[in-house]
């Protein structure tokens, strides 16, 4: 009897307003597109903007039976509050993603991987604030390798449709998340 | 690529319901089901079916009684303590024969409870909360696709028995997005121009009432009616079977929580523990018969849900060897993890009989 690995889960969490709930569906979108079983759970609270919001992707080649986990492999966090909330759920060897723009450097644990990058920054130097967390998918493409920039732009097309303006620079956003993380290797 | 798209369970259901050939939908907003009649309240008038938002639940539940009597597919969702409102239609259109199909997407009871997860509604749509012996057929789907696929069942059930149909949903399906392919209707199209009341220009008058005060025709009448349901137990019976062929231990557990005894399932393969899932899937009619072959050859079933035990009792019924039957439980909130049920089973194999949380 063979047994598969376990499925890989990430988190996606910031505030109302930030796009977490857009990115973490795009990105379950992109892991359908690429043939693997996905799950989407979001949870936000009655605030529409400002409030905490957080999302679940899991991703697997097979069925996936853990429909919710405590802890993830990936975690995009966008705002202070959400890293303080959601440090602890990283997995040991898992990698936190951090928009160091509004979040303070602060490695309390050893046992995780840390990127801390300016999205928002990055995102104003773009022309639109809003495309920040498609750098931190950007970023996310590049560190895993679990998803191409090619399926990414094919997604974005797929769901942005005829907004040419969105498309592109939203693409652009996730190139520049995925050179990001080359500047940071070296 | 792939032709499935992302969807939360809500939306699935209501796209397959129209894709089954349904016009008509009446409810009353409640979390975590709105979804269904927010998308149906701008999809059904664009298509010129008729979308009903009620003043009430017991509203909507009746509008379904008159619009299925005309031969119409309906739809109604609701959730657990709104389709507790819905209970005594329901026993009318069981009844009245009445094709009604009714999306329960479960929140947490008693009373008002809250909007947490449970699956604390086995009772309530097996057993039934209206008056009279009656039964209605209750699915129970696992993930986002069979939310999709037995919504389609749920309506041609309904046909083909002229009984209702209730699709009982975890909260946690309803809310979650999957990958999924809303498929056009396999099943054919029942006949119903037999009794449905659509205007007696051409022929003899009909009605459709469960008020009978003669005491012969009532008991015949209910008498006919269990008739039906002894044939929905013969054929319409559907359950999963995981990992069962050599089991000892069986898991036994429905909807989506089902996927989590699975990932437990897999754990104690790996330790060479010979343990399986049994899921049913129709949970009236209950797969008893199955489940009393399985359990000949299993010294231990584990019984997973997110109540207190409801269909437990299910279980009990339909175990005839002297297998050891236990609970791993849990009534609201965050569905019980892999890890925490396996923390309970360890103590079970180890000895102990019932451990909740």
């Amino acid at each position: 009897m063979n047994f598969k690995k376990e499925d890989e889960n990430y988190i996606v969490c910031g505030a109302g307003g930030q796009g977490v709930l857009s990115s973490g569906s795009f990105l379950a979108y992109i892991f359908m597109l690429d043939g693997k079983h996905v799950t989407f759970c979001s949870s936000y609270g009655a605030e529409m903007r400002g409030g905490a919001v957080n999302c679940e992707v899991n991703c697997s080649d097979d069925e996936i039976l853990n429909l919710q986990n405590d802890k993830a492999d990936y975690i995009i966090a966008l705002n202070q509050t959400s890293f303080d909330k959601f440090i602890s759920k990283v997995k040991p060897n898992g990698t936190i993603i951090v928009n160091s723009s509004m979040v303070q450097e602060n490695r309390v644990r050893q046992d995780i991987n840390y990127i801390f990058a300016p999205l928002s920054e990055l995102a104003m130097n773009l022309g639109n604030i809003k495309v920040a967390n498609s750098i931190a998918l950007g970023i996310l493409s590049k560190i895993t390798g679990n998803f191409s920039i090619e399926t990414v732009k094919q997604a974005t097309q797929n769901v942005l449709k005829n907004k040419q303006e969105l498309i592109q620079k939203n693409i652009e956003a996730y190139q520049t998340g995925f050179n990001y993380t080359q500047k940071g290797d070296n | 690529m792939t032709n499935k798209v992302l969807l939360k369970g809500n939306i699935a259901i209501a796209k397959a319901a129209l894709e089954s050939g349904c016009s008509c939908y009446f409810g009353y907003p409640i979390t975590p089901q709105s979804e269904i009649g927010e998308f149906l309240s701008s999809e059904m008038p664009k298509r010129g079916l008729g979308y009903v938002c009620a003043e009430s639940e017991i509203a909507a539940i009746n509008m379904a009684l008159g619009g299925t009597a005309t031969g119409t597919k309906v739809l109604v969702s609701s959730s657990s303590c709104a389709v507790a409102l819905m209970q005594e239609a329901l026993s009318y259109a069981a009844s009245d024969e009445l094709p009604i199909v009714l999306v329960n997407v479960m929140r947490a009871g008693p009373g008002q409870g809250y909007i947490y997860p449970s699956q604390g509604d086995y009772n309530q749509a097996v057993t039934g909360g209206g008056n009279g012996d009656y039964h209605t057929i209750v699915l129970s789907p696992a993930s986002v696709q069979e939310c999709a696929d037995f919504t389609q069942k749920a309506f041609y059930l309904a046909q083909k028995y002229r009984n209702p149909v209730i699709l009982l949903v975890d909260g946690l399906l309803g809310q979650m997005a999957e990958g999924v392919e809303i498929n056009t209707n396999p099943y054919q199209e029942i006949d119903n121009s037999s009794w449905r009341l659509d205007g007696n220009k051409d022929r003899t008058s009909r009605k459709i009432h469960s008020l009978e005060p003669n005491e012969t025709a009532l008991n015949k009448h209910i008498v006919e009616m269990h008739k039906k349901y002894r044939y929905i137990e013969e054929n319409e019976v559907q359950c999963e079977e995981y990992m069962l062929d050599d089991a000892d231990i069986i898991l036994t557990a429905f909807g989506s929580l089902s996927r989590h005894a699975k990932a437990v399932c897999n754990y104690y393969r790996e330790q060479g523990v010979k343990m399986g899932v049994f899921r049913p899937i129709t949970l009236y009619p209950f797969p008893k018969k199955r489940l009393s072959e399985l359990s000949l050859q299993a010294k231990q079933i584990i019984d997973i849900e997110m109540n207190m035990g409801q269909m437990l009792k299910d279980v009990q019924l339909s175990v005839l060897s002297n297998a050891q039957i236990s609970f791993v439980g849990k009534p609201v909130g965050s569905w019980l993890k892999k890890e925490e049920i396996i923390n309970i089973i360890d103590n079970i194999i180890k000895g102990g009989v019932n451990a909740g949380i």
